[in-house]
This record gives C-alpha cells, sequence and structure tokens, in this order.
C-alpha cells in the first residue's frame, strides 16, 4: 500500500467503529455546542462536578495542572488584543468555548492504550474502564484536546475532598475513581444507561429528549444540545445535517468554500481525523458596530 | 508430585477474599461490610422510597435573590443534586453554578451545629431552652428603640412573621442589608417609570445597549436574563439581537457583547447624555426639556469626557436608531459612584427617548400580597444602622441573612459600633466574621432542610410565588429554621396569638390554606391542595399590573475630581460565583475558574497591560493596593479588559473563617472609602481611588488559561464569524 493510497483514501483504511459497515445502529451519541449562545458562565462546569463525583483537588494541586474537572470553558482573547500594534482592548469581548472529551469516533485515545482500558462502544462513545486502567497516561499524552484528566492522588480517602457530610452528596450512580486511574467526559453515560435500559424494557428506542447530560441539563441559554446522531428527528441530527457536518469526514462543506456559506458549524481540529463527535457553531459578532 | 500444607483450593480461597476484601473497600468512601454505613440510612421508608431509585421534589433556591424554582435529586433520603424546575417562568429548569452548588451549602462541614454563647473569646455550647430564655431576659425591660433586627433580603411568610415579632416588640428597627444590590438603580427606576423594577424584556429588543449590567452574571435574575439573553441572540424577526455593553472593567455580560467599550470610570452617564443629544441630532424627536438638558454633550466633549472614540459613538447612534425596539440597561458597573443616581437617570432616559418604554420595558406583575412582597436590602440602611449603633442606640441586635463585619468597608468602623451593642444575636450558618462578633450564635438549619416562600423581587411573567420545602431530614439535630427560632421569640411575647403553631411549617401551612381561593385553590381540600403546591412547588398568582409613567428629568452627571495621590479607581469585580462572599466555603465555587481571567482559589489584580508596563509590573508580582481606608495585597493579573485608569479586584475572598474560604485571597471590601450616593446614600462601590504599589514578592498565577496565556495562535479552536456571513433565521 502506497502511502498516496493510505493518504487518499483514509476514511476506508481508518477503522471506524462499529464495524462490518453497519455503523451506529440505532444510537450515536452526539453534541452540538451553539458557542453564539455560550456565555461562558461555568454553569455546566459545576453540573458536572455534581453529577459525576469530580474531586475539588484544592490549590496546590491545581498549581500542579492536577484539576479533574471533565468540562472546563476556554477563554481566548483576539489575537491582536494588546499585542503590540494591536486593538488596546477586547472590544468584541472574549471567547468562551465548553471543552471537554470529543468521544472521537477514531480516537488517538484509544489507540495507544497498553491495556485497552479506553474503547469504543457500540453507540458511539469512547469510554474509559476505570478498573482496567493501570495508569500509563499514554491517552492523556496522545489527546489533542487535552481532556482527560488523571487521578495522582487517592480522592476518596483525602478529607479536604469529600470529608463527613460532603461525601453523601456524591452521586451513587458514578464511581469514585481511586488514585492512578485516568478519567473524562463520559457524555454521562450513567444516565444513557438508564434511559436505554427503561426503552428496553418498554421494548422501544429512546426518545429524543429522553436523556439530557447534565451540562446540558443545566446550561441556562440551551447552548448545549445533547442527542441520537442517528435519530433523523433529533435536534442533533437536525443540526448537523443543516450546517452540513458529516461525522466521517475530516473536510466539510464549509471548508470547502470560501465567503459566506451560511454556515457556522465546525469540528476542532478536524485535520487531525479524529472526527470528534462534538460540533461547535461559531460565535457571531455584529459587523454593524 | 510436591508434598505442600498449601493446596490449589485453599489458595484460591485466600486470593477470592482479598480480591474481595479489595474490592469492597477499594472505592474507599462506603462500605456495608465493616459497618460503617447502611445502605437504607432509615428504619422505615417511605412508600416512595425504592432504594436505587431517585425521587425529586421541588423546592427554592436561596444562593441568591432571584429565587430560581430547584428540582432536588433525593435517594435513599440524600439529596444529591439539583436542577432547575422547569415550570418556573424564573429559571425554566435551569440553574447556574451558585445554585447548583446549594448542596455543599447543605452538606458543609463547617457549619454551625449548636447554639454558642460567648465566654470571653470563644463559645459555649448551650441548649436552644437556655438561648431562647437568654434572649428573653436580655429583651426585658428594653425599649423597642433599642432593639435592631439586621437581615438581607427576605420575602414571603418570612417577612411577615419578622414584621410582627418586631411589632410585638415595638421596634421599628428592621434594616435590610444587601453588599451588593440594584439599590440605586431601584431608585433611579421609580423615577423614570413609576416602579422600582420594571419588566425588562430582552427577548423582544433587537439592540441591548447595557451601562454596566451584568445580567449573564451577577445582575437582578441572571438565569432568567440568560435565557431571554439565548432568545434574543436568535433574534426577533430572524435578525440577530445586538449588545453593545459600556463599562470600566469587563463582565461576564461585556466578554459577551458585539461592542464592547472601554469608557473612562464614572463617565457613562455623560456618555448616555451624549448619545440622547446624536440621537436628536439625527432626528429623533426629544422634548424641550430633554433638548435643553443634553444639549452640551456635543460629540466633542463625549469623546473628550469618555475616551469612547467618536467613530463608535456614530456607528452605535446609527444603530440605535435604525433597530427598534431597543433595550438600554443600568447595572453596577454605572451606579456605585457618588454620582451613581444621575447617571442611572442619564440611562433610563435613552429608553424614553428611544421609545422602548411600553416595548421593551413593561409594568411589573405585583403580587397580590403586600405584605409578603420582598424587602429589598440595600447599603444605605447598614450605614444607618451603623451610626445608630455608634451613638449608643441599640442595646440588642439580631443578625440574619448579612455578614456586614465582612462586607462592610474597613472606613464605617463597624467593628466598633457593634461593641456597643450590648447583645448581639446571629442567626448563623457558618462560623462567620459577624457571628464570631455575636454574644450568641443560632445555628440555621441549611436551605434543603428548610421551610420558606418567597417573593422574588423581580418576577418575570405574571406573579408567583416560589415554596421552598426540606429535600431531606436534618442533617444536624440541633440547627433549626429562622421561621422555627422567629416563631420561639414571638412565643414569648404573644404566646395566645401564636400558640397553635407548632413550629413554622404549621404556620406556613395554616397561613397558605387561609388565602387558598386566592392562591388559585379554589374550592380543593385543604390537603390537595396543599400537597399540589409543595409538589409543583410555585404558587402562580394573578399580578396586577402598575402602569408605567415616569419623568425624563435628568442632572447632568458630575464625576469627582481625580487624585493626585490615588490617581487609580477600584471597581470592585462582582463575580457570578462570589458575589458578596457568603458562599465562598463552597469549594466547586472556589474551584470554578472566574470565566474572565480563569483564576481560581485566589484573588486577583486585574489592571490593563498597558499601564503595568508603565508600573513596570507583570503577572504574579504581588502588588499592594492602597486606598485612603486602608491597603491590601494581591497578586497582579494583566487584563484587557479594564480601562486603564481603573484597577480591579474581585469581591468575595478573603474570609477569616471555613475550610475551602479561610486564607484565600483579601477582602476589598475593606479598602474602600465611605463615599455614598448623593441621592440614595447607597455606598459607591466604584469610587474608591487607590495607588498600587509592586512589592518584591512574585507570585505563579494559578489559573486555567494554559501556557498560551488564552491565545489560539493561529489554530481554529474558539472560531467567530461576522454577522454578515450567517443567516440565523435558517438555522434548525
Amino acid at each position: 500500500m502506497s502511502v498516496t493510497n493510505l493518504l487518499e483514501n483514509w476514511s476506508q483504511f481508518r477503522h471506524f467503529h462499529p464495524v462490518d459497515d453497519k455503523p451506529h445502529d440505532p444510537y450515536k451519541w452526539a453534541m452540538s455546542i451553539d458557542l453564539d449562545t455560550c456565555t461562558g458562565c461555568n454553569a455546566c462546569s459545576v453540573a458536572c462536578f455534581a453529577e459525576n463525583n469530580i474531586p475539588v483537588v484544592g490549590k496546590d494541586k491545581f498549581e500542579h495542572g492536577q484539576q479533574m474537572h471533565w468540562m472546563r470553558i476556554e477563554r481566548y482573547w483576539d489575537e491582536d488584543v494588546s499585542n503590540p500594534g494591536g486593538r488596546d482592548f477586547p472590544d468584541q469581548g472574549a471567547q468562551f468555548l465548553p471543552m471537554m472529551c470529543q468521544q472521537c469516533e477514531a480516537a488517538p485515545c484509544e489507540t495507544v492504550c497498553p491495556v485497552a482500558a479506553t474503547n469504543h462502544t457500540p453507540d458511539g462513545l469512547n469510554s474509559q474502564i476505570y478498573n482496567r486502567c493501570i495508569g500509563s497516561r499514554y491517552c492523556s499524552a496522545n489527546c489533542p484536546f487535552k481532556v482527560r484528566y488523571f487521578n495522582w492522588y487517592d480522592y476518596p480517602t483525602d478529607d479536604s475532598v469529600w470529608p463527613a457530610e460532603m461525601n453523601q452528596q456524591l452521586n451513587p450512580d458514578v464511581s469514585v475513581r481511586s488514585k492512578g486511574v485516568m478519567e473524562k467526559c463520559t457524555f454521562c453515560v450513567q444516565r444513557i444507561s438508564a434511559a436505554k435500559v427503561t426503552a428496553k424494557n418498554e421494548g422501544r428506542l429512546v426518545h429524543e429528549g429522553e436523556i439530557q447530560t447534565a451540562c446540558q441539563q443545566a446550561c441556562p441559554t440551551n447552548a448545549i444540545t445533547f442527542g441520537n446522531l442517528v435519530d433523523t428527528e433529533s435536534r442533533v441530527h437536525k443540526q448537523w445535517e443543516a450546517q452540513r457536518v458529516e461525522i466521517d469526514k475530516d473536510k466539510q462543506e464549509k471548508d470547502e468554500e470560501k465567503g459566506g456559506t451560511d454556515l457556522r458549524g465546525y469540528r476542532i481540529l478536524e485535520e487531525l481525523r479524529a472526527y470528534p463527535s462534538v460540533m461547535y457553531l461559531e460565535r457571531v459578532r455584529e459587523s454593524a458596530v | 508430585m510436591i508434598e505442600s500444607g498449601f493446596d490449589r483450593r485453599d489458595f484460591l480461597k485466600v486470593l477470592g477474599w482479598g480480591g474481595a476484601a479489595v474490592a469492597l473497600t477499594g472505592c474507599g468512601n462506603t462500605s456495608v461490610q465493616d459497618g460503617k454505613e447502611t445502605v437504607v440510612s432509615y428504619v422505615e421508608a417511605s412508600d416512595y422510597m425504592i432504594p436505587g431509585v431517585s425521587v425529586y421534589f421541588n423546592s427554592t433556591c436561596t444562593q441568591c435573590e432571584a429565587s430560581c424554582n430547584i428540582n432536588g435529586r433525593v435517594r435513599e433520603g440524600r439529596v444529591l443534586k439539583l436542577e432547575g424546575n422547569a415550570a418556573s417562568a424564573i429559571n425554566r429548569g435551569k440553574l447556574c453554578g451558585l445554585g447548583q452548588a446549594g448542596v455543599q451549602h447543605h452538606y458543609n462541614p463547617d457549619r454551625v451545629r449548636e447554639p454558642l454563647l460567648r465566654k470571653g473569646t470563644s463559645g459555649e455550647t448551650i441548649t436552644w431552652e437556655a438561648a431562647l430564655k437568654l434572649i428573653n431576659e436580655k429583651l426585658t425591660g428594653v425599649s423597642g428603640d433599642q432593639i435592631a433586627f439586621l437581615s438581607g433580603s427576605v420575602s414571603g411568610h418570612l417577612k411577615v412573621l419578622l414584621g410582627n415579632y418586631m411589632d410585638s416588640l415595638s421596634s421599628k428597627n428592621h434594616f435590610v442589608y444587601e453588599a451588593i444590590s440594584p439599590a440605586v438603580q431601584r431608585a433611579a427606576n421609580k423615577k423614570s417609570y413609576g416602579v422600582e423594577m420594571p419588566k425588562f424584556s430582552l427577548n423582544k429588543a433587537k439592540v441591548i445597549l447595557s451601562f454596566g449590567a451584568d445580567f449573564l452574571g451577577s445582575w437582578v435574575s441572571p438565569v432568567h436574563f440568560s435565557q431571554q439573553y439565548a432568545q434574543f441572540r436568535k433574534g426577533v424577526e430572524g435578525k440577530r439581537g445586538v449588545l453593545v455593553q459600556v463599562e470600566s472593567k469587563m463582565t461576564l455580560t461585556g466578554a459577551n457583547a458585539d461592542r464592547w467599550l472601554a469608557v473612562r470610570p464614572g463617565t457613562e452617564g455623560v456618555l448616555a447624555l451624549g448619545l440622547v443629544n446624536a440621537l436628536g441630532a439625527a432626528g429623533t424627536a426629544l422634548s424641550a426639556d430633554v433638548a435643553a438638558a443634553v444639549k452640551d454633550f456635543d460629540k466633542a466633549r463625549v469623546t473628550k469626557d469618555t475616551g469612547v472614540s467618536g467613530e463608535h459613538l456614530d456607528k452605535l447612534v446609527a444603530l440605535l436608531k435604525e433597530r427598534t425596539p431597543s433595550l438600554v440597561l443600568s447595572g453596577n458597573g454605572a451606579e456605585g459612584y457618588a454620582h451613581g443616581s444621575q447617571n442611572a437617570a442619564a440611562i433610563n432616559l435613552l429608553n424614553h427617548v428611544l421609545g422602548n418604554v411600553g416595548k421593551t420595558i413593561e409594568a411589573p406583575a405585583v403580587v397580590p400580597f403586600p405584605q409578603m412582597l420582598s424587602a429589598n436590602g440595600n447599603s444605605a440602611s447598614l450605614k444607618k444602622l451603623n451610626d445608630g449603633m455608634a451613638a449608643g442606640n441599640y442595646k440588642v441586635l439580631f443578625t440574619y441573612a448579612a455578614n456586614p463585619v465582612f462586607t462592610a468597608p474597613a472606613s464605617m468602623k463597624l467593628a466598633d459600633s457593634l461593641n456597643k451593642v450590648g447583645f448581639k444575636v446571629a442567626f448563623a450558618h457558618y462560623m462567620d466574621e459577624t457571628a464570631m462578633a455575636a454574644d450568641l450564635v443560632l445555628p440555621l438549619d441549611s436551605a434543603l432542610e428548610d421551610w420558606g416562600t418567597h417573593i422574588a423581587e423581580y418576577q418575570p411573567e405574571g406573579g408567583q410565588i416560589s415554596i421552598q420545602q426540606p429535600l431531606m431530614e436534618k442533617l444536624h439535630a440541633n440547627t433549626r429554621g429562622a421561621g422555627d427560632i422567629l416563631l420561639a421569640l414571638i412565643k414569648q411575647r404573644r404566646a395566645e396569638e401564636y400558640k397553635a403553631f407548632e413550629d413554622y411549617y404549621a404556620y406556613l401551612r395554616t397561613a397558605v390554606l387561609q388565602n387558598k381561593a386566592a392562591l388559585g385553590g379554589g374550592a380543593a381540600e385543604d390537603d390537595t391542595f396543599w400537597d399540589e403546591t409543595l409538589t409543583s412547588g410555585i404558587v402562580k398568582v394573578a399580578g396586577a399590573t402598575t402602569a408605567l409613567s415616569g419623568s425624563t428629568a435628568v442632572t447632568a452627571p458630575v464625576a469627582a475630581a481625580s487624585d493626585a495621590q490615588y490617581p487609580l479607581f477600584l471597581i470592585p469585580g462582582i463575580t457570578a460565583n462570589l458575589r458578596d462572599g457568603r458562599h465562598a466555603n463552597q469549594p466547586w465555587l472556589q474551584e470554578s475558574p472566574d470565566p474572565l481571567t480563569t483564576i481560581v482559589w485566589d484573588s486577583w489584580v486585574e489592571i490593563h497591560p498597558k499601564k503595568a508596563a508603565e508600573l513596570g509590573i507583570v503577572e504574579g508580582d504581588m502588588v499592594e493596593v492602597t486606598s485612603k481606608s486602608g491597603s491590601v495585597k494581591a497578586q497582579a493579573y494583566l487584563f484587557p479588559g479594564i480601562h486603564p485608569d481603573a484597577i480591579s479586584i474581585p469581591l468575595g475572598r478573603g474570609q477569616s473563617w471555613g475550610r475551602y474560604a479561610k486564607g484565600n485571597g483579601v477582602n476589598p471590601f475593606q479598602i474602600l472609602d465611605a463615599v455614598f450616593d448623593k441621592e440614595t446614600g447607597e455606598l459607591a462601590i466604584n469610587e474608591t481611588r487607590v495607588q498600587i504599589k509592586k512589592t518584591s514578592k512574585r507570585v505563579i498565577v494559578i489559573k486555567d488559561e494554559g501556557s498560551a496565556g488564552g491565545k489560539q495562535f493561529g489554530r481554529k479552536i474558539a472560531v467567530s464569524v461576522s454577522s454578515n456571513e450567517v443567516d440565523l433565521s435558517k438555522e434548525v
């Protein structure tokens, strides 16, 4: 196989999940986040702490980069702000971007795990098996989005994290992770599983709107949409379709055409061909002021 | 064969046990086997309690005054998570980070658990009976004028009960205090629109021009406004709403603006009058009075005074002319000056001139129970109380839901005044600064253990009463609800009238059921109506609306002269998470990065990069910020979203209590000058002038923005597009 052939027909060679030409039936969980309505308020991030038993690490560990927030709000200034020759003020505001595991279809983290602790589920999640993880941290090193968080300490036994009474808040549906394992956003897999079980018991598929991730549920501006990309009735499917973003492409219609396409859907670092399951909608700024 | 006393079967047994033991204790948190904890934490569970299945109860969030309706997830008798109540007109199923951290208020390990009586410098545990008896003794022979009650904003039946208690003491001294409140705005709105808090319809506006109103972060009812903001962005008639924010220190709302205009501190009113003048010149009809009032505010003067460029001014005027209706908001950024009321009046005038009154500023619904309506806090009341205490007027002082020792500027010398009060009783959740100064501390139930009714000051649609009910059993046996304490106290005075009420719950239930018809209960059975009320957590009432009226009179705002010794304005940052600091001991809020600077767990001094270069300050330099009233030291953070003539330190940190709050950062309230708004007497929080001095120490700023300092270096991570390249109306 020549390199040219490999590059030209990359999508055929790159393995998608599940295999056998039956991609994602009946579920493929995906998200879209509208950066024009996201205000950067952090409600999603706090909701994630509450739902997923994320330890609060404190000042010193935060300083060492050991924070555990699965969902973080990245804040960017326009490039020329307060640079020599640039604008003095960020007079078009800041840019906020909620960043969490992008649940890539060809996840770079999965291929490097020596013990297959992180792998792909048939419904398109990049899952993390805590009791298989040996803490090599290769996955984190290989993650282009830097959204994997390692337990450097045994937080459940650390009295500053969940002291008496505070531990009663822990969500019994989510494992409390111990020292030496990697963790990350799961798209609130416990909520997905619960809904799937209910649906299965009732002999049907999960409806649109039946599952809300914790971040989506909290978001005061409804910037986050989550759902089943396979379901043509789902809002997330409609949004992806309207924005012409296709999950198995590394270049979208928007990238092909220059100038006003009326499209603002994009995926981050798409050129790396990780095929993320999260589509962002570009922030809009008024041209008249 | 190797002979051994250790056969395979035994070996597996050992391994099996070992494996099981590891698995059971592996998570380290709960273990059935070691008997530390039982899975179902009660003997007789309620019918609806099924182990492993969550139940949901509606209640009301008390983390701020917006009174969002919440829905608590309860499993095995424990509250786990708070969501918004979808039926609420206020928050429509959504909840901010501060609200969600309510569970950490409830489970907080530093809550006060027993009544404490001061013995010298420490507290001694006493019984409730002894505590209540002591209060009774201290009140005996004291006239009503010598008794004062300081509370935060309070509404609903608690306010009624508190009012009745003060009546029973023949005291009129209920001071309602909030360190951060829209009090200047209330007064200005009353003059401009005839009501203190009209209904703002952000979702009907095509342009929002906000002068320092952080409606997405901490202003009035942020979750409600965030939702309206989302609709506003999607657009009226398919045209995306445009947000222009004018302020000296960028707020969260400013960070979301299409155009953020850095204005010289305190000149917001000048800009507003300049806009009125320019609108008049562009053909908008102005009354003779208004035209006369603004005639001096020509473009040259306005650009010179405010620092806003003529180009931006022209574009803004054109936008406001072209796209109507618009909405102009005035917030803390513009109001925190000695001439704050004048600024607010000038800003409100824009709404009249642009014809927004009646369109995006509407008459509010008023809940028809005046005695229950919110008593809204302000800081002028603290000054009044403080003056009274300093004059030795009070012998007994109660405090509830306020921490004035922390939030009053040191220049007010509140601690000294408190010493002149003979007996101080603090209703407290934590041993905060005010509780530490008290003689008797009464431990309160958490908001998730207590009963209550709340009527938010800001009523978005119709009128609604929010019901607060316990989401779980009390964590600590000896805490009590504020209502229960007040009821016990009032029984000391008016035993006959209140003997029918065993507890506050009984009082609340009776009071609600007495008004069943007015509350929409109709002919329903009492029990049915009560159950329905608790189930929904919201009582919608037909709100009377009062018509808007109001004047367009303005006086030209006059800014205070600059001070050569203290050249910079200190604009305290009001953050959505920490606000005045009462919730600083909730670790989620400490670890949740400030959206703009991404700093965690500490205070910082925002300084514009240009100013910093001038002063030779780099990020992490510990700087000393000195005002006439004191000084604090904190790390410098170079922040482009601040006017070079100003610096900012966030409020809410620098506590002396709480394992998560103590020792993190500094309290800028301390160094505020005692300057007050000329019309309302509110503390002018942005009026303090400071000088800044670099110290020899430098620290690493603990923040989340990464090593690139929040730059993308050409990678397309967070992408923007100009509004003329997309059409949002075509989107799904």
